[in-house]
């Protein structure tokens, strides 16, 4: 892994798109600012884990017979 | 060009997600399927990969106040200005013992007049990623 130091206000360039900046400090906490184009997903990491994990217990190859039951919705607009 | 089974019980249609879904994101076009006798479930089922498929779930058919906030960076790539542009899916797991859930947190969008979509993380929602459904 690359590991730089920056101040805060200070940036890394990453492939000439993406921005990374160093917006505050405050205890151990960082706040960081990103700028990418749309077609770079930006993703907290614990975030991006949960989701991957759950893609990969939902996909299947066996359909299965039964599907889950669905809640019963009371009336709107009444 | 490719060949799709089509009945009047089953309607496919092709849905782009050029960035994949989170964890499969080398799979960027994907067939979606709805047969009636499984209605309002459908599946997003990986062309020419087997039977891989991903059983999905129009949030309305089970919160029917799912109202999620798109971030500018989803709405452009997207490429839709209002909710009337979007089609949303949210993906069902089943698990061995019967039990099952849906992710409301990482819905699968989709522009209805393109039909490419993306699943798009809602990090700051409280929708959780196992919302728990029925047994099957």
């Amino acid at each position: 892994m690359l590991i730089l130091s920056r101040k805060t206000g200070e940036s890394v360039v990453i492939d000439g798109r993406i921005i990374v900046k160093i917006v505050r400090l405050d205890g151990d906490l960082v706040k960081v600012g990103i700028e990418a184009p749309s077609d770079v997903p930006v993703h907290r990491q614990e975030v991006y884990d949960e989701i991957q994990k759950a893609n990969r217990e939902a996909v299947t190859q066996n359909r299965p017979r039964t599907l889950p039951k669905l809640p019963q919705h009371p009336v709107r607009g009444v | 060009m490719s060949t799709v089974v089509e009945t009047p019980q089953v309607k496919t249609l092709t849905v782009r997600l050029p960035l994949g879904l989170l964890g499969f994101e080398h799979i960027k076009s994907y067939w979606l399927i709805s047969n009636a006798e499984e209605e309002p479930f459908a599946w997003l089922q990986v062309p020419d990969e087997g039977d891989l498929a991903f059983l999905v779930v129009p949030p309305a058919a089970v919160l029917p106040d799912y109202a999620p906030n798109l971030s500018n960076d989803d709405v452009s790539f997207l490429g839709v200005e209002g909710p009337e542009d979007v089609v949303i899916y949210n993906i069902v797991t089943i698990r061995p013992d019967g039990s099952s859930s849906v992710n409301l947190k990482g819905p699968i969008v989709i522009n209805r007049h393109t039909m490419i979509g993306k699943q798009v993380v809602l990090a700051n929602s409280p929708y959780p990623i196992q919302h728990p459904l029925g047994s099957a």
